[in-house]
């Protein structure tokens, strides 16, 4: 129905649309950045972000700052405002937000299987686990003996039970190779949130198919870039193309068969959206690599929607340039501790 | 101290003929040993040059690597945990290999790979160019950690071998000194000993000859009419 969003949308979410745009004010701009990269030492790198939305969030951290231990703090925290949105939220949004979580899920997942299939100490593992891929049968993994009691205890009751479905049964469980296991889930993951948003119709799917579409193509591309030399072959890497872009059925197939990054750009002069972000790539160390190209266009489609009221998609759209901030601070931490500056700006800025 | 291990003999010439040859024999070897010692520092000394040029290397080559893991954690995220959860086996092993150097063992490490890069797909969603090049970059540096190792063990291993000789080299030229003095001083009381007797022997004939009981044997040469000679 037309206008149906501008007229639910806030009863439900206003207050929490709201309180995510607030918080997308607060992102680091140009200038912060510029501070940040002056920085000489770890200490006055704090003093800056103190200035910042971050506030005193290192004040209780002894001597000597590491980047790890600014990282982890910059993650409780975002983690802390994704809770509070998560826990205020109503459906559909909180739907939306499981969906969200389901990524992080799937890694936990992976390195949770890994490691009781070797045998590691479970608390290690539960201490390493993405903070926002939380579940509540996490601490059930160290029950199980076998892989199917594993199966059964953890995945078939966490929202990741359907995606284990597609790709296999679980007698392939300690066989398959762990990262296509990984790739596998995510793309069943991928196309079952493309799905969602698409029911959801609206705005929401407005916003987040063109990008979950990106991620998709995305994702399509670089399994490609990196498979090329290892021992993954051509049908295996066509099996974790994820379905839901704008490369399928036709790209997907022709990437497939690419054996090196020319044969790929060819593939990409039928897509006009890619073909720029291909020719922007340069070669050798000096350039951008294929991987910054893409995470600068996540960044401008992120930032695009925020330009749209009503919808689903800001929340997804403010993690994402949260980590990506996350990301720019810690290189920025590295390249300082290291003093190596030569590559200090090479942070993805957020406009 | 050569006072302690005076060879008891009886000093006649052919003792001294004796000792002589065992002087010159000391004094080859000893010239031996100098040899040995020289060949052996400079090895050393080629050693040394080259740990200080590894090492400068293995610090450029450290900050390379250290940084390229800040690059791959900024594209691919926290892979950390991938990569301990999947240790087994150790791909780059270490053979020890032996090299003689003027008859002093030195051990050489060789390294060699072992079985498939377990990590090949690792970051394959995202991340892989930066994991590449900090495999690469990790590899040459465990590859000079390798080369340090075996230059270090070298080094100190000569170090103990040029000691020691240098010590027997001391010790023989010292035993030389003492023994060439040993010579003189045998010399010296044979000499003296001669004389006596011979100043004894003289005394006597003189004796002998005053008692008119001995004649001179004829003198060939002091002779000038020779009485066989029919022509003069």
């Amino acid at each position: 129905m037309l206008g149906s969003a501008e007229l639910c949308f806030n009863v439900d979410h206003g207050y929490l649309e709201g309180l995510v745009r607030g918080c997308k004010a607060g992102l680091l701009t140009q200038q912060d950045y510029l501070n940040l990269v002056q920085c000489e030492t770890l200490e006055d790198l704090k003093v800056h972000l103190q200035t910042t939305d971050y506030g005193n969030f290192l004040a209780n951290q002894t001597n000597p700052l590491t980047v790890s231990k600014i990282d982890t703090e910059m993650r409780r925290k975002l983690c802390g405002e994704f809770e509070y949105f998560r826990n205020h939220s109503l459906e559909p949004l909180s739907t939306f937000f499981t969906y969200m979580t389901c990524g992080y899920m799937i890694d936990n997942v992976i390195l949770l299987v890994s490691g009781a299939l070797q045998k590691k100490s479970v608390r290690d593992l539960l201490g390493r686990c993405h903070p926002l891929g939380r579940f509540s049968e996490m601490e059930a993994v160290n029950i199980a003996d076998t892989p199917s009691d594993l199966f059964h205890a953890v995945l078939v009751e966490t929202p990741l039970a359907p995606f284990f479905q597609d790709c296999m049964s679980e007698n392939t469980l300690d066989e398959l190779n762990i990262e296509v296991l990984r790739n596998k889930l995510y793309k069943s993951y991928l196309e079952a949130f493309y799905n969602f948003c698409k029911d959801h119709g609206d705005v929401t799917a407005e916003i987040m198919c063109p990008i979950l579409e990106f991620e998709a193509d995305r994702r399509a591309f670089i399994i490609t870039l990196n498979s090329f030399g290892t021992e993954l072959s051509k049908d295996a890497r066509e099996a974790l193309y994820p379905t839901c872009g704008q490369l399928y059925p036709e790209g997907l197939r022709l990437l497939a068969q690419a054996e090196d990054f020319e044969q790929m750009k060819r593939v990409v002069d039928h897509y006009g959206v890619y073909k720029p972000l291909f020719e922007a790539v340069g070669d050798g160390s000096g350039g951008k690599s294929l991987e910054d190209v893409f995470y600068e266009h996540e960044v401008k489609m992120n930032v695009l929607a925020f330009t749209r009221q009503f919808h689903c998609g800001v929340f997804y759209a403010y993690t994402k340039l949260r980590e990506q901030e996350m990301r720019n601070i810690v290189w920025i931490a590295e390249c300082i501790s290291q003093r190596h500056r030569t590559k200090i700006n090479s942070y993805i800025p957020i406009p | 101290m050569s006072g302690k291990d005076r060879i008891e003999i009886f000093p006649s010439r052919m003792a001294q003929t004796i000792m002589k040859a065992r002087l010159k024999g000391a004094q080859t070897g000893r010239n031996l040993l100098k040899k040995k010692s020289d060949a052996l520092t400079l090895r050393f000394r080629q050693i040394l040059k080259k740990i200080i040029e590894t090492k400068m290397l293995m610090g450029e080559v450290m900050r390379e690597a250290a940084f390229s893991l800040a690059e791959a954690k900024f594209t691919a995220g926290d892979f950390s945990t991938t990569v301990i959860q999947n240790v087994n086996k150790a791909q780059v092993k270490i053979r020890a290999k032996k090299d003689n150097v003027a008859g002093v063992t030195l051990p050489i490490f060789e390294h060699y790979h072992e079985g498939t890069d377990s990590y090949e797909l690792t970051g394959l969603a995202r991340g892989g160019e930066q994991l590449a090049k900090l495999k690469r970059n990790y590899a040459k540096a465990v590859e000079l950690l390798v080369e340090l190792a075996s230059l270090q063990t070298s080094f100190v291993t000569l170090d103990e071998a040029i000691k020691i000789t240098n010590r027997r080299v001391n010790a023989i030229e010292h035993e030389l000194d003492e023994r060439e003095r040993e010579e003189f001083y045998r010399l010296k009381k044979i000499q003296e000993k001669k004389k006596i007797l011979k100043e004894k022997t003289e005394r006597e004939l003189e004796k002998r000859k005053v008692a008119g009981e001995v004649t001179e044997p004829a003198n060939l040469l002091a002779e000038e009419k020779d009485e066989d000679l029919l022509f003069e």
